[in-house]
């Protein structure tokens, strides 16, 4: 327990550490259920292309989804994009740079699930099993005389050692170990390749960009706090809500039940005096509602920060309503307004 | 637990030291992933030499590559080779050792792989079956040089019908295994020799100089990821404040509202974009000294992205002591680099 504590903290440590770490377990996840799944080859001639094919593509692309899903940043950038513009400009590199950081996490265990598929070999070795060239392998001589569909059958039960038939043209043997080559070839290549184009693309991006890659690495990082703490402050703000909420109720209830029962005032002075206690506390809570203390005005306020967020620019006191953009122009003059109220 | 953790902390200390951790991490994997690899020789005239050779230097080019990745110095480097000189000058010496640490490096893991294949020996005896001279076994002497060919292909696979238990394929198979296993230890041999010449003779050599390209290399590192970490402190106190703001704002529209509700007398619920009075600063902003010293003055999109591009395109010189306004050409505080002999 302790050491998987240690390894979550470390992984917390930092933002990319942790998406690190998921990767990771999603790639150990990819190769362990290959390993744990029964491979199962139809060995009949039409299937067996449609079976392999399935077993290749079928799991990469829920991988993919599912690295996708699993990364809190997907809703993230989908908010980003589909924000109505408010005072703040969208940046387009900031949401390119979110989905490529994205994409590139969440394809690593399928490309694990492909790797491992064709290193291990009977993916290939069911697929292609009617297109051995059995003239070259076998007995060449035999094989003319035979109808193609009868050779397809033939051969497409080559996967399968319990019911194939066909040694007297073809050692299945020799079938099985020419057709696991070539797939391990093809992996170890489309291992390679990976590699390569991942190591192009780390090593050559600081040649170029450089700088643009520091400013959408940033206000990406931003986005994502920004989002956490507004959350943060926002159930900082319901607790301090219900608590006031009920604070009044309960005084609301009191007082009914004093006016109720006047002739225990006496018995109530305890209660009475531990009112002011009371009260301090609703006012350190009242403090932190922050002025907004009905559900009209929470509803605004959430619809406020999703529809118009407020400009990066801090240090003055820039109204909500007015011009819009700050700074972006002349303000008009602002004007006092001083109210009498009078209490008859 | 303890000494896991001791460990961890001695990998964690230097940079250095997270690239050798890095390192071994990565030459374990080689060791698993060649141990679980499924090797299959196609016994076939022409490919076995192709699968032989491709399996002993296609998997160790991938694991280079990997390592490189890996290393986040290999990153830090290039960038250190890019940027533009700025007000900092930019030391090729310093480039070039952290280029060679990074590759050093990144060759263990492919180093490895290669070893355990020709010790192990199945991928030499695969590769070079056919190309085995057959005047020095007695056994193919009757014959024909066709049938020798395609016995020779054969002899990796043990199984086969033609060369099972046959002495013949037995001879040749040990013979080759032999041969790589002699290759695979000269090669170790031959690399730890030259690692040895060259850990003990280095201080022959510009030992200074040496010493500095090291802490410069290490200080490289060390910045950036101060620099990565400071970016996320300031985007933290940035967006805490920017919270509060809105907030705060939200609060005087409130005010705003409920005074014009009470002068006019009734309930407007439009928005009136008449400006409202000057609201008193909210006391969430002002929140302690600390917070606006986390900011460090800056406090928009354009001061942070200007900041971010100087960072980049003009890096400061590395002079703690002389003031902000003094960068100008020349202020170099770093030794210049001692010639060998002087």
């Amino acid at each position: 327990m302790d050491k998987f504590r240690m390894i979550f903290q470390f992984l917390q440590s930092n933002q990319e550490s942790f998406m690190n770490g998921i990767c990771g377990i999603m790639a150990l996840a990819s190769a362990q259920m290959y390993s744990a799944f029964d491979f199962n080859c139809p060995c009949l001639p039409g299937y067996n292309a449609a079976y392999s094919a399935g077993i290749l593509l079928a799991p990469p692309l829920v991988l993919f989804l599912l690295g996708l899903v699993m990364n809190n940043n997907v809703s993230m950038l989908a908010e980003e994009w589909k924000r109505p513009r408010g005072h703040r400009a969208k940046d387009p590199a900031v949401l390119r740079y979110m989905f490529c950081s994205m994409a590139q996490r969440a394809l690593i265990a399928p490309v694990v699930w492909v790797a491992v598929t064709l290193l291990d070999g009977k993916c290939f070795l069911c697929a292609f099993c009617t297109a051995v060239p059995v003239t070259v392998l076998g007995n060449g001589s035999l094989a003319p005389g035979l109808p193609p569909p009868e050779l397809a059958r033939l051969l497409a039960r080559v996967p399968c050692p319990d019911i194939y038939d066909g040694d007297w043209l073809l050692a299945r043997e020799v079938a099985v170990r020419y057709l696991r080559c070539i797939s391990q070839a093809l992996g170890w290549s489309f291992v390679l390749l990976t590699t390569l184009l991942a190591f192009v693309v780390r090593s050559v991006r600081p040649c170029f960009t450089q700088a643009a890659f520091l400013k959408s690495k940033y206000w990406s990082h931003y986005i994502d706090i920004e989002r956490k703490l507004f959350d943060e402050t926002c159930t900082e703000h319901a607790k301090a809500f219900a608590k006031v909420c009920i604070q009044q109720f309960f005084e609301a209830m009191n007082h009914d039940l004093e006016l109720g029962h006047a002739h225990e005032a006496l018995a109530r002075a305890p209660a009475s005096s531990a009112a002011p206690a009371t009260t301090d506390g609703a006012e350190e809570e009242r403090e932190k509602l922050r002025g907004i203390t009905d559900q009209g005005a929470v509803n605004r306020l959430l619809t406020s920060w999703h529809k118009c967020k407020p400009p990066l620019r801090l240090g003055q006191e820039e109204p909500l309503m007015g011009n819009g953009w700050a700074g972006g122009g002349p303000r008009p003059p602002r004007k006092e307004v001083a109210t009498y109220f009078s209490r008859v | 637990m303890e000494k896991f953790r001791v460990l961890f902390q001695h990998f964690q200390s230097s940079s250095e030291s997270v690239m050798n951790g890095i390192c071994l991490l990565l030459a374990a994997v080689t060791v698993k992933l060649y141990s679980s690899f499924d090797f299959n020789c196609p016994c076939l005239a022409r490919y076995n030499a192709l699968y032989g050779l491709g399996l002993l230097l296609t998997p160790p080019l991938a694991l280079f590559l990997c390592g490189l990745l890996a290393n986040r110095q290999s990153v830090v480097m290039v960038e250190e080779w890019r940027r533009p000189a700025g007000h900092r000058r930019k030391d090729p010496g310093i480039i070039r050792y952290m280029c060679s640490s990074v590759l050093q490096r990144a060759l263990a893991a492919p180093l490895v792989w290669i070893l355990l294949a020709l010790l192990d020996g199945k991928c030499f005896v695969c590769a070079f079956s056919s190309s085995v001279d057959p005047e020095k076994f007695l056994d193919f002497a009757n014959m024909t040089p066709s049938q020798v060919q395609l016995f020779l292909a054969k002899v990796p696979c043990k199984e086969d019908e033609l060369v099972r238990d046959s002495p013949a394929r037995k001879a040749v198979s040990r013979y080759l295994r032999c041969l790589s296993q002699a290759i695979g230890w000269s090669i170790t041999l031959l690399l730890i020799i030259v690692a040895f010449l060259a850990r003990c003779l280095r201080p022959c050599f510009d030992q200074t100089v040496f010493l500095q390209r090291r802490y410069w290399s290490n200080y490289v590192d060390l910045e950036q990821k101060l620099f990565d970490e400071t970016c996320c402190e300031h985007a933290r106190d940035f967006a805490h404040r920017c919270v509060l703001h809105f907030f705060a704002s939200m609060q005087s529209e409130m005010r705003a509202r409920g005074l014009r509700r009470d002068t006019a007398g009734q309930d407007t619920a439009d928005r009136d974009p008449e400006p409202p009075e000057i609201p008193k600063p909210p006391d969430g902003l002002d929140g302690g000294g600390s917070g606006k010293a986390h900011l460090r003055a800056v406090s928009s999109r354009e001061q942070v992205d200007r900041l971010l591009s100087t960072w980049y395109s003009s890096k400061p010189p590395l002079d703690l002591v002389a003031s902000p306004g003094l960068w100008g050409g020349g202020l170099n505080h770093r030794a210049p680099t001692v010639a060998p002999g002087s």
